[in-house]
């Protein structure tokens, strides 16, 4: 018996691009080796590949918000039953609908983003994803831009309210980049420790630069296929176990669900909504894969999702919790601070990889289940990934 | 790089033309009384699209701030702060602060919104009037 989108596709194949070398070569001077919708292409074919099947099997194609839809398309040559433009979490659960609803059986996820060699800005008077959050450039007459700055002033409220240090902030760094050590495609591996982090210098203050996603080129793509035909044919399929979304839009451009409650409520509400429909709870959650644009994500989603009690994330991280060995371990691939910054698309192909078991010398023991969580901009999801 | 300006929709306007005299007024619905910041065309209270424009008395306390490290706008070396005031009214504003900070944490710190020119442009800069 499945409750909602609970056990209705299962991930068949992952695929990413060479990160690594593309951020050394380009950090030497070289030019961007494929322009979005290239590397996007790139990861296509290494996801196809790895799910074994043919592009004709494809008959549903859901891209990332920095590729256009149809170009897209009309490159890998898919005609699709059913199509559409989403970020990670939601090409995740949208594919879920189309496939419970009938709509497609094979869903191609595709994202690529030149946003290093393309120089994308994400501050200052041209801040990307001005036009869909009004947040992002409306405070700009007094200097405030970045989404940086969005999350250090919640998070400065948030630290005074409980208590969290700024040293126990850098337990996130230190852990992800200690994962990202022992993963060779993560663009930042050399292991850095808490003393390293508080040296480091700030950005938006109280946030360090160690506290920053990364800006590199890549491209992630997932072949999302209906449960049961992926059970016949599919090697290695990864179930959705659940799914859930809560987003806080009132109040969005004054900050209101920023400043006074940290998006905590969302968080509670997706909870409620993701472990239900899963039929699990954190406790039963291996590994957890925490959109980090910005380190602070992940005390916030700590305490949203019932890791640790009200107030308890930095002492939780301090205790060694999150690091891999710890009782959850957190973005086990270095996530965006250290592997590489594919806004929650390589978050997913990490929770595929952990629960198939080939994490390598990064893997998980027993990792069953994979929670994956995001609060960007207020607006929470969640996915929890299984055998 | 650029210098900031204003965003500047259809209801931003009297907003402006407000700080510019240096009287902030803010939009207040004329179904519930609710203030709406920024500025819309609907209360997300009650849906009325009926509005006046009523001053505000620019008191307020520091919610949170931040120090900007890097340079993003022309108009704006670093370091610079930037700080989030919840009006008395109600709405939540991002300014600056101007004066001697306090010192330790700026949070709940009395406010009074003052009027300062900024590269041209007249805008709203909050002072701290408690004694910390």
């Amino acid at each position: 018996m499945t409750k909602g989108l609970s056990n209705v596709a299962a991930v068949v194949g992952v695929g990413q691009t060479d990160w690594r070398r593309d951020y050394r070569d380009q950090r030497g001077g070289a030019p961007g080796r494929l322009d979005s919708p290239g590397l996007a292409a790139l990861a296509f074919t290494r996801a196809l590949a790895d799910a074994g099947i043919s592009r004709d099997e494809v008959d549903g194609l859901i891209v990332g918000p920095t590729t256009p839809y149809e170009r897209m398309g009309e490159l890998l040559g898919i005609d699709a039953r059913w199509g559409g433009q989403a970020d990670a979490m939601l090409a995740v659960i949208q594919a879920c609908m189309a496939i419970k609803s009938g709509l497609a059986e094979v869903v191609a996820l595709v994202y690529g983003n030149n946003q290093r060699s393309g120089k994308t800005n994400y501050g200052g008077s041209n801040a990307a994803g001005g036009a869909s959050f009004l947040s992002y450039v409306y405070h700009a007459p007094w200097g405030f831009t970045s989404q940086g700055a969005l999350y250090a002033l919640m998070f400065r409220r948030y630290m005074e309210e409980t208590g969290l240090t700024e040293a126990q902030l850098g337990e996130v760094a230190v852990a992800q980049r200690l994962a990202a050590s022992l993963n060779p495609d993560a663009i930042m591996q050399t292991p850095i420790t808490v003393e390293d982090y508080l040296a480091s210098e700030y950005v938006c203050e109280p946030l360090h630069k160690l506290d920053y996603c990364l800006i590199n080129d890549g491209g992630v793509a997932l072949i999302i296929m209906e449960a049961e035909r992926a059970r016949k044919t599919g090697r290695n399929a990864v179930q959705i176990h659940g799914v859930g979304r809560y987003d806080l839009n009132t109040g969005a451009t004054s900050m209101e669900p920023r400043l006074t409650d940290y998006y905590l409520p969302a968080q509670k509400k997706v909870a409620a909504q993701v472990f239900d429909m899963a039929g699990v709870g954190p406790k039963d959650i291996a590994s957890a894969q925490i959109y980090d644009s910005f380190s602070c994500h992940i005390p916030l989603a700590l305490e949203g999702y019932g890791y640790c009690g009200a107030g308890e994330a930095g002492r939780f991280m301090a205790e060694g919790n999150i690091k891999l060995g710890g009782r959850l371990p957190v973005n086990t691939s270095g996530g965006h601070l250290s592997e590489s910054y594919m806004q929650g698309w390589g978050h997913q192909i990490e929770a595929v990889r952990q629960v198939r078991g080939t994490g390598g010398a990064r893997q998980v023991p027993d990792c069953r289940f994979v929670h994956y969580s995001s609060d960007v901009a207020g607006k929470a999801v969640s996915i929890i990934y299984g055998k | 790089m650029g210098k900031t300006q204003p965003v500047m929709a259809l209801d931003d306007r009297p907003m402006w033309d407000s700080i510019a005299e240096g009287a902030l007024k803010l939009q207040k619905c004329s179904g519930c009384g609710a203030f709406r910041y920024p500025p819309g065309p609907i209360c997300a209270e009650c849906l009325s699209m009926e509005s006046e424009w009523v001053a505000v008395d620019g008191g307020g306390n520091v919610l949170s701030w931040v120090v900007f490290h890097r340079k993003y706008f022309d108009d704006f070396p670093p370091p610079y702060n930037a700080v989030a005031v919840r009006l008395d009214e109600g709405p939540i504003v991002m300014t600056n602060l101007i004066g001697d900070p306090p010192e330790g944490s700026w949070i709940g710190h009395r406010v009074q919104l003052n009027y300062v020119d900024h590269d041209g442009r007249r805008q709203h800069a909050a002072r701290i009037v408690d004694a910390g």
